[in-house]
């Protein structure tokens, strides 16, 4: 450094300086080592009293000022303040930061739980402590599912499966719903992100509640309705309000269809719990919905009943049951009387599948994804022709969803439509020999 | 903090048994609390088959006390442990035991649960038990944060609580008397009710069970029948001797 090499310069020039001073002040006095050497004794005793001043104000730098000091001792000394000061600022600006970070995620309207690999507890903010009632000093480094022991949650902790959360009731009295979702980050590192659904759950559990009430409520008087216009129907005298009368049966008819889907549907929803059940026999209920099918005033010419297996399934026989009536009632609707329709029980190392297979019209591929919807219509006009309801999909769609399977559409336009509901392996079990067959 | 004593161990293969164990007691109160808070759901809102399922689920509390019975035998056999460790283990085995009963109490008013479903609601929809059950249940969870956190104070403070749960028991008890005598015909309900509000009150004897089990773990010393003023003194003692 250029000032660096001059003041290096000046201090050497000053030192000679001040030596010859002293050699010649002791050649006046009769010695020149001796002169030499106060000169030496001197330059030291000053190069020490700035040491210590520069030790000094290191040991009290917060509160002493710098030392004045002349030549190479005062550049020292800036440079010293100089770092120093850019020591301080970096420190200030990373603390500001760090604080603020902190502040926003406490101000989170989320909860979060940092956890490391052993489920401990690293860190939470304000609202997760809140949530669930942590409190900082004494739970950091304790479990997070020894404090929240939900079976729920556990059970959800343990699965490794983190994509969807979890909804957990946190308070049994306080009807608060939290919903819990892992996120992994780093290496091992998870959060836990806690969300307040109380309002959603609570929501959705009145949606369910009215839906039900109101199809409740809506029956008794469409029975006394039904009931007159049956009278009145019956009563050879009417006239020209013969054909009004018998329309309006047809349509209160389909209005207690639907109904009566509703009210099955709000109870297949009401509870989420998957059922435990009893054993079902899958080949007996193909056989009857094949004979409810050819019951019926038009049906497809051929109906065939392939059983490839005789194990039989687990569940509750009632749900099942409406879930296989309705697929094989929508097949036996759109399959024209020269069409032929295929029903399947059979099993592999996945579980076990039921199929019904029609060659109707079939459904072109944009439909599909929303067929499952309540009310959802391809062709508006044909399906009231028919007189569905627009539930029974959903109805199938609840009751396997209950039972932890799946509803498979596989369909295209003017090719036939094949509806296969896949049930998990725990749900299939071999037949006992004392089932009828 | 007293949960770091069982991270000093030589053997960390005992370290980790001993956590895991200690997990498990966790879970099962997990599994309890949620079929204590069932049950009393289930006889508030007329549930049926919420009470009939509690009462099918508790072998499953019932499996976790025999599978953590096993364990803690397998440890003090194998690991033969002492001072703290000795004292976790022993507090443990008799933790579940009283969780098992709880879940037993929870079985119980599942089953009434059911039955009292089918019957005539009475007018103030059993708030009382609501009431009963909302303090026992807080007592129970409580407890086994008590137990999770190594808190022997919180401990304590819910062991007070199990007074409050005598007192409603007896005032619920004198009401149920007076309804019996007024119209005989709801006798059979008052004595159901009564069942289900004894079995509260076992669960709260039951939490306060395991507070002490945690005093005991903390600081070795047993504070069964002992008045709990005598227990506050000696905790103040400590506190005021560190």
């Amino acid at each position: 450094m250029n000032s660096g090499t001059t003041a290096f310069v000046y201090v050497t020039v000053r030192i000679l300086v001040a030596l010859a001073l002293g050699a010649a002040a002791g050649w006046f006095a009769g010695s020149v080592s001796a002169g030499i050497s106060a000169t030496f004794a001197l330059y030291l005793a000053w190069n020490l009293w700035q040491l210590r001043e520069l030790w000094y104000w290191l040991q009290h730098r917060s509160v002493a000022d710098p030392p004045d000091a002349v030549g190479l001792w005062g550049d020292v000394v800036a440079q010293v303040v100089r770092l120093h000061r850019r020591k301080r600022f970096h420190k200030e600006r990373l603390t500001r930061l760090f604080r603020e970070l902190r502040r926003s995620t406490a101000a989170m309207p989320d909860g979060v739980v940092m956890l490391d690999p052993q489920d401990e507890i690293v860190w939470f903010n304000r609202k997760a402590g809140e949530l669930l009632a942590l409190s900082r000093r004494a739970d950091l480094g304790l479990r997070i599912d020894n404090l929240v022991r939900q079976p729920d949650f556990v059970q959800y902790l343990r699965s490794g499966q983190y994509s969807l959360p979890v909804i957990v009731r946190v308070d049994s009295h306080a009807e608060r719903y939290v919903a819990f979702q892992l996120i992994s980050y780093g290496e091992d590192q998870r959060l836990l992100m806690l969300r307040d659904v109380t309002r959603e759950v609570r929501l959705e559990q009145m949606r369910k509640d009215f839906v039900a009430n109101a199809s409740h409520e809506l029956r008794s008087p469409l029975t006394v309705v039904a009931g007159y216009l049956e009278t009145f129907g019956a009563d050879p005298g009417l006239g020209e309000l013969a054909a009004p009368v018998a329309e309006m049966r047809r349509q209160t008819d389909r209005m207690t269809r639907i109904i009566e889907d509703l009210l099955e549907l709000s109870r297949f929803e009401a509870n989420d719990a998957p059922i435990q059940g009893a054993p079902i026999d899958v080949a007996g209920m193909a056989a009857l919905l094949r004979k409810d099918v050819l019951a019926r005033p038009t049906h497809p010419r051929q109906v065939e009943v392939s059983i490839e297996s005789t194990a039989g399934l687990l569940g509750d026989e009632a749900m099942v049951q409406s879930a296989f009536s309705n697929l094989v009632d929508n097949a036996a609707k759109y399959t024209p009387p020269e069409g032929s329709m295929l029903i399947r029980w059979w099993t592999d190392e996945e579980g076990g599948h039921f199929s019904v297979r029609d060659t109707g019209p079939g459904i072109s591929s944009a439909h599909i994804p929303r067929l499952t919807e309540r009310f959802y219509r391809v062709d508006p006009g044909r399906s009231r022709e028919t007189g569905g309801s627009g539930l029974g999909l959903a109805i199938v769609k609840h009751a396997l969803h209950r039972h932890g399977a799946h509803l498979e559409i596989d369909s295209s336009e003017g090719r036939g439509s094949t509806f296969t509901c896949h049930f998990p392996l725990e749900r299939v079990i071999e037949r006992r020999v004392a089932a009828t067959g | 903090m007293e949960t770091a004593d069982l991270s000093h161990h030589i053997s960390r293969r005992f370290n980790e048994d001993l956590e895991r164990v200690r997990n498990k007691v966790l879970t099962m109160g997990g599994m309890v609390e949620q079929q204590l808070a069932n049950a009393v759901m289930a006889l508030i809102e007329g549930d049926s088959n919420l009470g009939v399922q509690v009462a099918r689920d508790d072998f499953k509390v019932n499996g976790m006390e025999v599978s953590i019975d096993e364990e803690c035998q397998k440890i003090l056999a194998t690991r033969a442990p002492a001072a703290g460790d000795l004292r976790v283990i022993v507090s443990i085995i008799k933790t579940i035991t009283d969780l098992e009963r709880i879940g037993d109490e929870g079985e119980k008013i599942g089953y009434i649960a059911s039955r009292l479903a089918t019957m005539e609601r009475p007018a103030d929809k059993y708030r009382e038990i609501k009431h009963l059950g909302r303090i026992v249940s807080e007592m129970v969870h409580q407890a086994l944060d008590a137990f999770a956190r190594m808190d022997a104070e919180a401990a304590l403070r819910v062991a007070r609580q199990d007074r409050v749960v005598d007192e409603e028991y007896e005032s619920i008890q004198r009401q149920c008397i007076t309804f019996m005598m007024e119209d005989p015909r709801s006798i059979r309900r008052a004595l159901d009710v009564m069942w289900v509000v004894r079995a509260l009150e076992r669960v709260g004897d039951h939490a306060k069970n395991i507070c002490e089990y945690v005093y005991y773990m903390v600081y070795g010393k047993d504070i069964r029948h002992t008045r709990l003023e005598d227990v506050e003194r000696d905790l103040r003692d400590r506190a005021s001797g560190v």
